[in-house]
């Protein structure tokens, strides 16, 4: 004997809220998997190890023809940890239930764009200015040559004069970073199944 | 070499940032004084310059304000049917018809700027850390005319340090986005807190696409036809797909590196993000 199509359609209309608990456990660790992810690309990205690797870090960015380093070149301060902020940011990334739709359940993902991003993360010298996205549109080196001497240094790492370092012309070249990383995994989260 | 995107954005951006400045600043002051003899090796010999204390002039007859800028046509009944160039951007005139001596007496009232508005080349680190400007300051009195062609302070620099270009739609149409940087050098902090206000407000608003042609001075720094409205010029072509200010962040050089900068002059930063769709490969 068929069912009333009636009592189907009632009980279809369950299914997701009944089934609700187990999806979430599965789209947390789908979500996780992505989430970590992200953050593993952010923390393997060469400005983020370098800038980790403070006054005594390579050039591995390839920003400055290895001529100095970012830490040193942006002017940081030589006891902060400038990629933390970001990387707490990413941290931040959740997921909440949104609705239950057609048979499915939706949720909805919070990333931090962009523009949050440029506004935690202030050059030392211009906090109306973020080294984040002077990474990706160049970034001049008044940090760089305004440290005449150890003493002085914010970062620790000197320079003997600021016209001696002028003529080695460093000179930035602009690289992706925190937008290409935003952008690529907004489209993996919208594109999150299971 | 013809005019290029990069040039008419850069020169319609420079003609609306002084419009603004002048306009919602009323960043001028009106003054009368004597004009100078001053030698300049670059005109040809029978030219004879007469400077004033201050350059910029105001050439712009749109600015109104509470006092409006007196934009000279005249000196002592000489005018550039005496074959007198106003030369603007040096803040003088030049007389080119062989007719005057060194002992002319030339006097006047004319509009100054409060900001010098120049384009530049150089990196940041150089105007601020490697260029020893000298101060052409607002207030007080200078007894001496100005040297021509260097470049005082206080002024703003723009440059244009960054474009890319991005899909945008079917068809091969692009969004070009240019960063438009500017450096700030004022006397003190009132100035410096009231150009940052105005640019910092000025997000979303939209620039007229000026061609090169339209350039309103002369090689002389004399206005082509005697006169400059940039609201009309401006009207004139605002519909023909305009520049559109996207983004502009602004931010005062840090205290704590004041040390370093001459004449205790204080710097700021206005980034502007200018976007427009176009067709870069038709």
């Amino acid at each position: 004997m068929a069912l009333d199509p009636n009592i189907i359609n009632s009980l279809t209309k369950q299914i997701p809220s009944l089934a609700r608990p187990q999806v979430d456990k599965q789209f947390r660790a789908a979500f996780q998997r992505v989430k970590n992810e992200m953050i593993a690309e952010f923390l393997n990205h060469p400005v983020t190890i370098e800038i980790k690797g403070g006054i005594a870090a390579k050039n591995l960015s390839g920003t400055l023809d290895n001529i100095t380093n970012l830490f040193s070149f942006i002017g940081f301060d030589s006891t902060s940890d400038p990629t933390g902020d970001i990387e707490s940011m990413l941290y931040k990334t959740e997921f909440k239930f949104d609705r239950y739709t057609n048979k499915s359940i939706e949720y909805s993902v919070y990333i931090p764009d962009a523009k949050e991003i440029f506004a935690a993360t202030p050059m030392p010298w211009a906090s109306g200015r973020s080294w984040a996205k002077g990474i990706e549109t160049g970034i001049s080196g008044l940090g760089y040559y305004l440290k005449v001497d150890r003493e002085n240094s914010r970062s620790g790492l000197g320079v003997q004069s600021p016209r001696k370092v002028r003529k080695k012309g460093v000179k930035f070249n602009n690289i992706s970073y925190i937008s290409a990383l935003i952008k690529k995994y907004k489209i993996k989260f919208e594109n999150l199944e299971i | 070499m013809k005019a290029q995107y990069q040039h008419e954005l850069m020169t319609s951006f420079l003609l609306w940032f002084d419009n603004q400045l002048l306009q919602k600043g009323e960043a001028y002051s009106n003054q009368t004084g004597v004009l100078y003899y001053s030698e300049d090796s670059r005109l040809p010999t029978s030219f004879k310059s007469y400077s004033s204390s201050y350059k910029q002039w105001v050439t712009d007859s749109s600015v109104t304000g509470d006092i409006n800028p007196i934009i000279p046509t005249s000196f002592n009944g000489f005018d550039r049917s005496d074959d007198l160039v106003f030369d603007f951007e040096n803040g003088r005139v030049v007389e080119t018809g062989g007719n005057f001596q060194p002992d002319q007496v030339l006097t006047g009232t004319f509009a100054i700027k409060d900001f010098n508005v120049y384009f530049t080349n150089e990196t940041e680190e150089d105007l601020i850390l490697e260029n020893a400007f000298e101060l052409n300051s607002r207030y007080g009195e200078s007894l001496s005319g100005i040297a021509p062609y260097d470049q005082v302070v206080p002024a703003v620099f723009l440059n244009c340090e960054y474009m890319r270009n991005q899909g945008f739609a079917f068809g091969g149409e692009d969004k070009t986005t240019n960063t438009v940087k500017g450096v700030v050098f004022a006397e003190n902090s009132y100035q410096l807190d009231g150009v940052l206000s105005i640019f910092a407000d000025s997000a979303r608003k939209v620039i007229a696409k000026i061609p090169f042609s339209e350039y309103p001075s002369t090689e002389y720094g004399d206005l082509k036809g005697g006169s400059y409205n940039y609201t009309n010029l401006s009207n004139t072509y605002l519909d023909t797909n305009p520049y559109y200010i996207e983004d502009v962040t602004v931010s005062k050089f840090s205290e704590k590196t004041t040390s370093k900068i001459p004449k205790g002059l204080k710097i700021g930063f206005i980034d502007f993000e200018v976007c427009t769709s176009r067709f870069p490969r038709s």
